[in-house]
């Protein structure tokens, strides 16, 4: 099979991911950046969208979805309800520490994208909403902005086009929900971090009521090399609806752990043996993978030795690539003890605004908890896959979805482990008396 | 036609407006679908997942009916596996934390949770870790807390911040932590807070007063009014065995939606406090009871020496068109004297109809664009016009007062708090003038107390008229001019004509001859507001009321009469509309309903009224009066030609009308309820106010 090839700088979207290089202006302008902005800023926005839906680019915050057709939902601009391109760098998924390194190392790839951006979809104004707990990587942030606005890149006029464009840093208050995109705008609103009731979607009714576009990171940043270079440039990469490049965040039982910026569809194991410098003990050595972040079900080892890392490769085995976040997990690592706890973060930072979600995920955690102290019955496990699939699909948001996926995941491929603990126990307790 | 969608409800097919949501689409062919969170006048919250639905087309999951728009084409099922499994798991999971202490719960009979869990709960539970205990708040003297029980459906939240404009009510934490409360530590003060125990659709909010005293199967349930304040609320009056037990609203669109304030929610235990039982009277001044042929006798002695001009009689705010126009035909007819008067001192308004009533009907106030308020205070002297009156802020429309700064809930524009402003508005120099004139639908709203019952109350209403005219508030199509009463009894006494109406003595005259000491006898009918205090002066005091409060400390002979709950009567609302409210128990011991009190003493002193029954005395009424001849609607009223006088206006700012508004009224006043709610609002000036 051919190898998929390292990327080249040139190839890059993000070249100074690993921090090597200057994260300022100048050092992003030397790396080519801003470069051509004004003529994106003088083409017709409905070109840049026929482009972005051609280049097939989907969104890089989990849900995947085409930002060209996301974007083609705006209604055109009014006077009297203005539009807002708001930027969701509330990054919580546990694995996932991309947008972290756009923000500290690449920041002027998303202030671009943002001009881009807001120009495309016909606003004036953009939020970015960091994640709490990123107070470095927001300064750094707001420096750059800083240095854009010395510029002449933001505020009015921009370049000379006409184009006006503002950014304005948020930072949140950590909690994991607000990255859900409603959530986001009810919390920039200043409300609770609730998800609203969709529809209305953010396109039609979205922060203060306006029309509202929400994008992660990565994607934003992503549009200008996009629109800039030839559709192949991006297209070359990938499969059929899944082209251009991604960056993995690879972290786990593996020698060399990071992000990378890598082609779509590269084959999960060349990802981590290439990129990750490969499993700790070997591949041989390899208990199972977490290939999107914790709310996707895991992969086992013959699954993950042909899985391509994309949307839909992932998809067709019942998994997902969300965030890109790959947690590799070998034997030395007990799997249910990972599990349980990702069912209590996801216990912790249940909104608790629907009923399954608020009284469900809890009930979960317990039960995951219990079981894999080996306490319980052979019928529990049944009840908790029961219970997984009575959340799954009936909430206000994905939230409760990915928190069941996981638990779902780990009953599909190591429910022995439950019944092996559950058994042990009862042997065990049946001595003692 | 363009504006509607159709769509299949369980295979009938159903169209409905564009807009309305799947649920509505049910109810229209009369599928009922299960429900916590959603209800019809607050916002949609999508919370609870009770209402799930399967629709196709659409993603392969179950949809929450109350949320989704209706759509052409769609396919709902109710009752399909899909939803019916959806809104089992739902219901096991409100039920895994929820305490299942109905035996002990007052909502037991009455709960949504009780009623659904039967069509879709277990009978046993398959939640075995350690259940979720959540402490409970102190919400004051009125709302009993047990948050266990909350199944976080916000109803509660949701009407805080809507309706009543409590902000500092929501919820805090996550997931299984989230708690529904007051952000910090405190009493919930709002005047209509009582609202969110008929919300709760479980046990977490329930009645403090009520606790532990009935259960809804025991109740009989009587339709009435509420007379606590002039809205004319739709109440259910709940006794058992002849005891009233609770009063809670109900539905009237075009009145109280479904909301009822406070005061008529939680004051019926004033309604036996304090109370006259029996025929009294005042020996070496202490007060005695009689029987009535002992007290129509004492009467009768006492007036048959006395000149009619002598004798005066004022009535108070709490009393039905019967009774008032049986008393107005006792004093004119029978005592013979033309001195009474039921109206607020120094009001001169009397006629058409169009002069004291909100012309304006409760349910078309939304269609104002521009507010102006005169000395009045409808969050206290009319909650539930309050109500509508936020609605109507909310659409960021001009919206200004002229009186004391209140709070309102919602934010206006205070322009000044003396008459001044009004000749301001007239001569334009005012800020609001401009927004007034550029206004449609302009509405303005006097106050009868604060406004005009002063002394130069009749000039005040003047320069009102004048506003009327020059800002064009009432057109062919639009009549925004009201003026705003408290009390129903106030605006009955002016359909009733209780006033002089030859050369007899109004309010303002008959104290000032009290205080001269020349009148030998007074009749006090009932006294629930501070303008019928300080009445000494008569030779001879005769009360006829519920209460013993002002009027009966200065009374030689009490009567007994009845209260609202205690005859059927026909109540008269702000609006004018005049609605019949039922008799729920009997008066207690000697006391009587009123009319009977004056047709009796009326055949007693030789000069019987010519009504026998009730049946009788109402069609007396409604031969004169238009509105009396159809319950329960508007009519339309004639505008008198004049209204005011033009005088010297004095420059002193208007008054607050209600200082305290749970004591305004003598059943309020006796009501230790209301009592503890007056010490929590005004925790360091407890004094008598009105």
């Amino acid at each position: 099979m051919k190898k998929t090839p390292v990327l080249k700088i040139e190839d890059k979207v993000f070249k100074n991911l690993d921090g090597k290089g200057d994260w300022g202006i100048k050092g992003y302008k030397e790396r080519g950046g801003y470069k051509g902005l004004k003529k994106l800023l003088t083409t017709e926005p409905t070109k840049h969208i026929e482009k972005l839906k051609d280049s097939m680019l989907r969104g890089r915050g989990g849900a995947g979805f085409p930002t060209g057709l996301k974007w083609s939902f705006m209604p055109p601009a009014d006077a009297k309800r203005p539009s807002y391109l708001v930027c969701n760098a509330d990054e919580g998924e546990p694995g996932t520490c991309k947008d972290r390194d756009i923000l500290r190392y690449d920041p002027h790839t998303l202030v671009e994208g943002l001009i881009v951006g807001c120009y495309t979809i016909g606003a004036k104004a953009s939020y970015i909403y960091v994640r709490g707990e990123y107070y470095d990587e927001s300064s750094r942030l707001n420096q750059a902005i800083e240095q854009a606005y010395a510029d002449g890149l933001l505020g009015k006029n921009i370049l000379g086009t006409g184009v006006d464009v503002d950014i304005y840093v948020h930072l949140g208050a950590g909690a994991y929900i607000c990255g859900e995109e409603t959530a986001l705008l009810e919390s920039l609103e200043g409300k609770k971090g609730q998800p609203r009731v969709k529809p209305p979607f953010p396109a039609g009714y979205g922060l203060y009521g306006c029309p509202t576009t929400i994008n992660n990171v990565e994607t934003i940043a992503q549009v200008p090399p996009i629109l800039k270079n030839k559709l192949d440039w991006w297209k070359r990469w990938g499969r059929d609806n899944n082209h251009g490049t991604k960056i993995f965040s690879v972290s786990g039982s593996v020698n060399k752990p990071g992000n990378f910026e890598a082609p779509m569809s590269i084959p999960l194991k060349e990802l981590i043996e290439d990129y990750a410098g490969g499993v700790i003990g070997g591949w041989d050595n390899l208990q199972a993978i977490i290939p999107g972040g914790s709310s996707t079900p895991m992969l086992n080892p013959a699954q993950a030795e042909t899985m391509l890392m994309d949307f839909d490769a992932l998809r067709e085995e019942g998994t997902g690539l969300g965030t890109a976040a790959v947690v590799v997990m070998n034997n030395d690592v007990d799997l249910i003890a990972v599990m349980t706890r990702i069912s209590k973060f996801y216990a912790h930072e249940s909104c608790g605004q629907c009923t399954p979600c608020r009284e469900g995920v809890g009930w979960v955690y317990k039960l995951m908890k219990r079981l894999g102290e080996g306490e319980g019955t052979q019928d529990e496990i049944d009840m908790l896959l029961g219970i997984t699939k009575q959340i799954e699909g009936k909430t206000i948001c994905a939230f409760a979805d990915g928190a069941m996926w996981p638990v779902q995941g780990t009953m599909k491929h190591f429910r022995h482990l439950f019944e092996e603990r559950i058994k042990k126990n009862k042997t065990k307790k049946s001595k003692v008396a | 036609m363009t504006n509607t969608v159709t769509l299949k409800v369980n295979g009938e097919e159903v169209t409905v407006e564009q807009g309305s949501s799947i649920m509505d689409a049910c109810k229209q062919v009369d599928v009922e679908i299960p429900h916590f969170c959603y209800h019809k006048r607050l916002s949609i919250a999508g919370n609870c997942r009770m209402c799930l639905v399967e629709v196709t087309p659409g993603p392969p999951k179950p949809t929450a009916s109350c949320a989704m728009p209706a759509m052409d084409g769609m396919d709902v099922k109710t009752n399909s596996p899909m939803a019916v499994e959806a809104r089992k798991g739902t219901m096991e999971f409100l039920l895994a934390n929820h305490p299942l202490d109905c035996p002990i719960c007052d909502q037991g009979g009455e709960c949504d949770l009780q009623d659904m869990a039967v069509g879709y709960g277990s009978d046993r539970s398959r939640y075995h870790e350690g259940k979720r205990a959540v402490e409970d708040k102190d919400l004051g003297p009125l709302i009993k807390t047990v948050m266990t029980r909350c199944i976080h459906c916000m109803r509660c939240v949701r009407f805080a911040t809507e309706i009543a404009g409590i902000e500092e009510f929501g919820a805090t934490g996550r997931g299984e932590n989230v708690k529904v409360g007051t952000y910090v530590e405190k009493a919930l003060i709002s005047e209509l807070s009582g609202n969110m125990i008929d919300l709760c659709p479980v046990g977490a909010l329930t009645s403090k007063p009520y606790a532990f005293t009935a259960r809804p199967w025991e109740l009989e349930r009587t339709p009435s009014i509420d007379v606590m304040d002039a809205v004319g609320s739709n109440i259910f009056i709940d006794s058992r065995a002849g005891e009233i037990m609770r009063i809670i609203p109900a539905e009237n669109d075009d009145i109280n939606e479904e909301w009822l304030a406070n005061t008529g929610r939680f004051s019926y235990d004033g309604l036996n406090r304090k109370r006259i039982k029996n025929p009294q009277i005042r020996k070496k001044g202490k007060l005695t009871d009689i029987t009535w042929q002992q007290a129509f006798k004492t009467l009768k002695t006492k007036l048959a020496k006395i000149k009619p001009e002598k004798i005066a009689g004022l009535s108070g705010g709490l009393h039905s068109a019967e009774d008032l126009y049986s008393f107005n035909r006792f004093m004119k007819e029978v005592i013979k004297t033309d001195n009474i008067d039921g109206r607020l001192p120094n009001i001169s308004m009397r006629g058409e109809r169009g002069g004291y009533i909100m012309n304006t009907p409760l349910n078309e106030i939304e269609n104002a664009d521009a507010v102006l308020l005169v000395g009045c205070n409808p969050r206290f002297e009319a909650p539930l016009l309050n109500t509508r009156l936020r609605k109507l802020a909310s659409k960021n429309i001009p919206f200004a007062t002229i009186g004391e700064k209140l709070d309102l809930t919602y934010p206006v524009t205070h322009l000044n708090d003396t008459p001044k402003e009004l000749e301001a508005l007239l001569d334009g120099t005012s800020k609001f003038s401009a927004k007034l004139k550029k206004a449609k639908n302009p509405l303005i709203i006097v106050g009868a107390k604060s406004a005009l019952s002063r002394v130069d109350g009749g000039c005040i209403l003047g320069l009102i008229e004048k506003i009327v005219k020059q800002f064009k508030i009432i057109t062919p199509e639009w009549n925004g001019f009201n003026i705003l009463h408290q009390k129903t009894g106030h605006i009955a006494a002016l359909d009733m004509h209780v006033y002089p109406t030859d050369k007899g003595m109004h309010t303002a005259k008959i104290k000032t001859a009290l205080s001269k000491n020349e009148l030998d006898v007074l009749f006090i009918y009932g006294d629930s507001d501070a303008a019928l205090r300080d009445l000494k002066g008569a030779k001879f005091t005769v009360y006829i009321g519920t209460h013993h409060d002002a009027g009966a400390e200065l009374a030689d002979l009490i009567l007994p009469s009845s209260t609202y709950t205690e005859k059927d009567g026909w109540w008269v609302n702000i609006e004018g509309r005049v609605q019949a409210g039922q008799k729920a128990v009997n008066p207690p011991k000697q006391a009587k309903e009123d009319w009977k009190i004056f047709r009796a003493l009326s055949e007693e002193l030789g000069n019987k009224l010519d009504f026998d029954s009730l049946k009788q005395l109402r069609s007396l009424i409604s031969q004169t009066h238009e509105a009396y001849k159809n319950i329960g609607e508007i009519v339309k009223n004639d505008m008198p030609k004049k209204m005011g006088v033009i005088g010297k206006i004095k420059q002193d700012a208007f008054i607050n009308p209600i200082t305290c508004f749970y004591r305004s009224n003598e059943i309020l006043r006796a009501s230790k309820t209301m009592l503890e709610c007056y010490e929590q609002t005004n925790p360091k000036n407890i004094k008598e106010a009105s």
